[in-house]
């Protein structure tokens, strides 16, 4: 009698189960960060010799079209905004199933996040769009607080309020529809401030424990995979990330840290913030705001990191090649886009 | 932890199989940890005042069995001390915990009527969860074991978990010792229909809970809110909902507990039978919160005298009973207001009585015709939802707002789209409307059938369709998750 309910219980358990999985997606948000991860992650055939990791501060700095258009890299943007550093660990992971030994390029901005979880949105983001597997329980394990595990198992019962704002584009979305972009998206504003937080100090803060391991999670894995790793940071003004909950008090002093730790492991560190010059930013004019860079200066700071990479890795230059044929389509239609939205 | 919790759905499957898995002797002992857990998952510190309970009352019922042994002189006399030596601290705790702010605040008002300047003082203690229902139910043990109905119980561990039983500790059913305690001795083995059937009425009670109450709860908050605002149309559509959103919450909470303790054996008191069908006032307290009715009809209107004396004397002993009523389901006047209107409803019903058989008697109205059932059901629930108005107002001058605005008729809120902006988009309003007909719906067939039954009777394919298709729909029209804002169930503040 036990025998027969606990199987008629793990039957049920199963058909309810499968019915949340095969219905999640159609209520999952269908926003552009999904459209880029399904096809950076599984849809797309296109190999990426560098892949870009992150939060917003990658999602909106790098651009993979600028990439590819001035020196022939082929690369993708997996940056999704409010991103812990902990999901961008299972992440990688994730890309490197299928993308064996590209460069990667790690956003360390979110190092600074204190707190044990990140925000649920952000988080969801992220991880609602990656598909079933062992990495992904292990990413909802180690992301996820307790409580909120079930719905990152089952998206649809996040979203199951959507019952009534579905439309016909979630019945119809096509990912592919958002691939030109290669997983870039920045905004169009001008901040029209100066950064008033930049000092050129040898302070040093520690890095939050959990994201500290997770640093060395990266750079673990950078050895065990074999990949070249690049840690970079990205033009912002840390006065309000500073007085963030949540957040470390001295962003500036937090990098020198990091600074260390990659010297330390013999990993690359390129501190943006204090190369604006370089790349020829003009606060005022290239930033979205005090944490982004805007489209423009996304474009001078993705040519500075294309040269960068140009001359310190050996990347091939792919724009000859028939099989990226479409890349340089993808470029035109990122440009118009861009020029549209300007 | 509440039963719409994840935690919940993890515990109650756990207990329950250990509960069959481990040797009958040891049963209770784990249900006995098992309700702690539960109940310390709020706060532990709240364990302290349940374990206060458990021992006085169960001390005073080894007294009073003493006393009945022993057959001194003054035996009653001494059993009757024990009993208020019982009721005064088990009520005293209720009174420091619950009441302390509110009769301070008394206090200071009528000062100030007689132009007397005082601050009232605010203790501002955290209430524990579920302390009226526990201590009610605690003491009803005290006055058994006096009345003789139930010998003492010596085990104070059984004792601890008829007091702490978790199905049913924070908001009921109200068990009677002489119902609860004995079952406890009871070997059960695992039943495969009667899990079935306990696990179909905590599916119902989710729905109740989550698809229904919760859903109505965002426009009910939104007029009661911010009474100012709103008028005729609104504010009737906010107390017609608030009266499902209050019946599906309770109900629904009820229907959980019931069920939950149903799959591992026990049977615990039906607490609802379709109240917003009953015909008169008198029959809406049989048929809503049943075991709160009982208590007090057994431990206070009984011992006043009932209506076993004068008319007017019986009209008082309503008036007090549902005063204290009102009083037991929070520590405000608004509360005091729906008890005693109550009371007025009863009172005004027993008086005009004689008048009203008479003129029926002349007119030749037939007390059963459908017609007369309907209008009685009809104004009933009017007159009990009126009440609900006093009971969920934030304050009374709120509700005097409420019923002032009631009475500005807006018909053009029907059609202008005003009804959709109160927290409810028009789907979701659609979807409200849907689950009060489907409760209804539901009250109405059972009045002929189990329904439980009825579906347990079908083939496999009908059952599992009704299975998976109940779940879906709470798991697609409950209001939970992290990005919805799903309410406390709300009998837990009492």
């Amino acid at each position: 009698m036990v025998k027969k309910a606990i199987w008629k219980s793990c039957l049920f358990l199963v058909i309810i189960g499968t019915i949340l999985a095969a219905f999640s997606p159609l209520f999952t948000y269908k926003i552009d960060h999904r459209g880029k991860l399904l096809q950076g992650l599984y849809k797309s055939d296109d190999t990426y010799d560098v892949v870009l990791m992150g939060s917003s501060h990658m999602n909106g700095g790098i651009d993979p079209n600028v990439l590819w258009h001035e020196y022939g890299i082929s690369s993708f943007n997996y940056a999704t905004g409010g991103q812990p550093i902990d999901v961008t660990y299972y992440l990688l992971k994730e890309v490197l199933k299928k993308h064996k030994n590209p460069l990667v390029v790690v956003d360390v901005y979110y190092l600074g996040m204190t707190d044990p979880y990140g925000v649920s949105g952000f988080v969801s983001n992220a991880l609602d769009n990656v598909h079933f597997s062992l990495n992904k329980v292990q990413a909802i394990h180690n992301c996820v607080p307790f409580d909120e595990r079930l719905f990152y198992y089952f998206p649809m019962l996040k979203y199951h309020f959507r019952w009534s704002s579905l439309t016909q584009k979630d019945f119809t979305y096509d990912s592919a529809s958002v691939y030109y972009a290669k997983g870039f998206g920045a905004g169009t504003s001008h901040y029209g401030k100066q950064d008033i937080s930049y000092a050129n100090t040898q302070k040093k803060d520690a890095i939050p424990p959990k994201t500290l391991s997770y640093l060395n999670k990266i750079i673990w894995l950078s050895k065990k995979e074999n990949f070249p790793l690049l840690l970079i940071n990205l033009p912002c003004d840390y006065t309000d990330s500073n007085k963030e909950d949540g957040w470390v008090n001295d962003c500036e002093a937090m990098f020198n840290t990091v600074a260390d730790v990659a010297e330390k492991n013999g990993v690359a560190f390129l501190d943006l913030c204090d190369r604006m010059d370089e790349i020829g930013l003009d606060f005022s004019q290239d930033m979205n705001n005090a944490g982004h860079l805007n489209i423009w200066g996304a474009v001078k700071t993705s040519d500075y990191l294309g040269k960068y990479l140009k001359e310190n890795y050996s990347l091939s230059d792919h724009r000859s090649e028939s099989a990226y044929a479409q890349w340089n389509e993808d470029y035109k239609k990122s440009q118009a886009a861009s020029v549209a939205g300007g | 932890m509440s039963f719409t919790s994840i935690q919940f759905l993890i515990f109650f499957p756990a207990v329950t199989i250990l509960y069959f898995v481990i040797p009958q002797k040891a049963r209770w002992a784990w249900l006995l940890a098992a309700s702690y857990y539960f109940f310390m998952s709020w706060n532990p510190y709240y364990a302290i005042l349940l374990a206060v309970s458990t021992v006085v009352t169960w001390t005073s019922g080894l007294l009073i069995g003493r006393e009945d042994l022993r057959k001194r002189p003054n035996t009653v006399r001494r059993k009757k001390i024990w009993v208020a030596l019982s009721v005064f601290v088990n009520i005293g705790i209720l009174v420091v915990f619950k009441y302390l702010d509110f009769f301070c605040g008394l206090y200071a008002e009528i000062l100030h009527i007689f132009g007397i300047s005082a601050q009232a003082v605010q203790f501002d203690l955290l209430l524990p969860v579920g302390i009226s229902f526990y201590t009610f139910q605690a003491l009803s043990y005290t006055v058994d074991v006096y009345r003789g109905d139930i010998k003492p119980e010596k085990n104070l561990g059984k004792y601890a978990l008829f007091v702490s039983f978790f199905p049913q500790l924070v908001a009921g059913p109200i068990e009677k010792s002489k119902d609860l305690l004995p079952q406890f001795d009871e070997v059960h083995t695992f039943d495969y229909d009667r899990a079935r059937k306990g696990l179909l009425l905590m599916l119902w009670g989710y729905f109740q809970k989550t698809a229904v109450a919760d859903r109505l709860a965002t426009l009910v908050n939104t007029v009661y809110n911010s009474p100012q605002k709103y008028s005729g149309l609104e504010v009737a559509v906010a107390t017609v909902f608030f009266a499902f959103q209050i019946y599906c919450d309770f109900a629904g909470y009820s229907n959980i507990a019931i069920g939950a303790a149903q799959v591992m054996g026990f049977r615990l008191t039906k607490n609802f039978d379709k109240p917003y069908f009953s015909k008169s006032i008198k029959e809406f307290w049989r048929r809503w919160h049943i075991t709160l009715g009982a208590w007090f009809r057994d431990y206070l209107y009984i011992p006043l005298g009932g209506n076993r004396c004068s008319k007017w004397r019986h009209c008082l002993n309503l008036m007090i009973v549902f005063a204290v009523c009102g009083l037991w389901h929070g520590a405000a006047m608004t509360f005091v207001i729906w008890g005693l209107l109550h009371g007025v409803y009863q009172v005004i019903g027993l008086l005009t009585r004689p008048a009203k058989q008479r003129a029926e008697q002349k007119l030749g109205i037939r007390e059963n015709s459908f017609p007369v059932r309907l209008y009685r059901a009809a104004a009933t629930f009017v007159l009990v939802d009126f009440a609900w108005i006093f009971f969920r107002a934030n304050s009374l001058w709120d509700a005097t707002v409420l019923i002032g605005n009631l009475f500005r008729f807006n018909p053009a809120a029907l059609w202008n789209g005003s009804l959709f902006s109160l927290g409810l988009a028009a789907p979701d309003f659609w979807a409200a409307l849907l689950g009060i007909a489907a409760v209804t719906a539901a009250d109405l067939l059972s009045r002929r059938r189990d329904l439980r039954q009825s579906l347990l009777n079908r083939g496999p394919v009908c059952r599992w369709a009704v299975y998976i298709a109940g779940t879906m729909v709470i798991l697609i029209f409950g209001i939970y998750g992290p990005l919805q804002s799903p309410s406390q169930f709300i009998y837990f503040q009492f």
